[in-house]
């Protein structure tokens, strides 16, 4: 693991400051860096791995109906594991869990496979009624995660804040520079 | 045993903790049994009564958090047992109520009329103290103590349905188990 870009500790103030606490997750490549900013400066955010991004809605609804607000970390390809999840579980329930998107299919990507979902992103989430923001810079990140935060607990629609490539490459990196070879 | 009869034991042994019931006849089960506002009827999402169970019982460690699910609800969604073998809260207690079939869909049979073991994976995912019950006995021996029980039941028929407001269900559900929803108190 290299060194943390700063996109991704500002994605972490920004959930912090809007009271989660609870993180569920599956891991992806740049999501990493977010896991890696949580456990240092975080202590007290508790991250919880599961095994498949709509496993991963179930334990977050249960952690709101419980009393808590939680957080989901997923790749864009993991929206479409999830779809039933938040369809019938999320939405008719006002059940808001804040879903921080890592993007693969848009600009920069090198594996043609995640480019279809990548592309359908942004039109699922409307379709849903999932509300959704872009980070657009590093400098803009802590508060577009907190404010998708605050409104979706306030409004209680689940909310999601999408973490574009554009954003999430390492600086002086050329797309497909993230390929870990075996 | 049947499934009614099942439930009615988990719903005695709960006393007053929360349930969360699998959509189709779990749900319709726990309604006959006893509606009660600590009861979390899930309407979709088949598959994640177990990882709403969890998200509950990591929570609110101060309670005991009840899943009842179904054989093929829990095969839609088996990773939940590694997750769950991974964190054992020793707050969670899931009963797969295992019919053999997709009883709300009419009854096709499922893997486990087969040999598929759902004791078995849960005990390789992790979980500590899993149990098989056939009987009543078995099942009020198990509640005590299990972290998993896969109940061996006659398929009883649906028998009730509960509110479909979902929205209702959560407020209330919330409310019972003494965190209710911010946005329905005033301030």
């Amino acid at each position: 693991m290299t060194e943390t870009p700063a996109w991704a500790p500002a994605v972490c103030e920004g959930v912090y400051r809007a009271g989660i606490r609870d993180v569920v997750y599956v891991p992806d490549n740049p999501l990493s860096h977010v896991l890696c900013a949580f456990g240092g400066a975080y202590r007290d955010v508790r991250l919880l791995l599961a095994t498949r991004e709509e496993e991963a809605f179930g334990i977050a609804a249960g952690l709101y109906l419980g009393g808590r607000k939680p957080g989901v970390l997923l790749q864009s390809s993991g929206l479409g594991n999830s779809l039933n999840a938040i369809t019938s579980l999320l939405i008719p329930y006002q059940i808001p869990v804040l879903m921080i998107v890592s993007m693969r299919g848009d600009a920069g990507e090198w594996n043609a496979a995640q480019v279809p979902m990548g592309r359908a992103v942004r039109a699922i989430l409307d379709a849903i009624g999932v509300a959704h923001s872009t980070v657009e810079s590093t400098a803009a990140a802590a508060d577009t995660v907190r404010v998708a935060a605050d409104t979706a607990f306030g409004t209680r629609i689940a909310g999601a804040c999408l973490l574009p490539r554009r954003v999430t490459w390492q600086q002086g990196l050329t797309p497909g520079s993230d390929r870990r070879l075996p | 045993m049947n499934r009614l009869e099942a439930t009615r034991i988990v719903v005695e042994v709960a006393r007053d903790a929360p349930i969360v019931a699998s959509l189709g006849h779990p749900a319709y089960d726990l309604f006959a049994a006893g509606d009660r506002p600590q009861n979390f009827y899930t309407w979709g999402s088949m598959g994640l009564a177990s990882s709403i169970g969890l998200g509950i019982a990591l929570a609110r460690p101060d309670l005991r958090a009840f899943v009842l699910d179904g054989d093929g609800s829990l095969l839609m969604n088996l990773g939940s047992l590694a997750t769950i073998g991974l964190l054992r809260p020793d707050n969670l207690v899931v009963v797969v109520m295992d019919n053999e079939e997709y009883a709300t869909t009419g009854g096709q049979q499922t893997p486990t009329a087969h040999g598929a073991d759902l004791a078995a994976a849960a005990t390789a995912m992790g979980i500590s103290a899993v149990t098989q019950a056939r009987t009543a006995n078995d099942l009020r021996a198990a509640l005590a103590a299990s972290r998993l029980i896969v109940a061996k039941v006659a398929e009883s028929g649906p028998t009730g349905r509960p509110a479909t407001d979902c929205v209702f269900l959560k407020q209330r559900f919330m409310a019972a188990i003494g965190n209710p929803e911010a946005a329905t108190e005033g301030r």
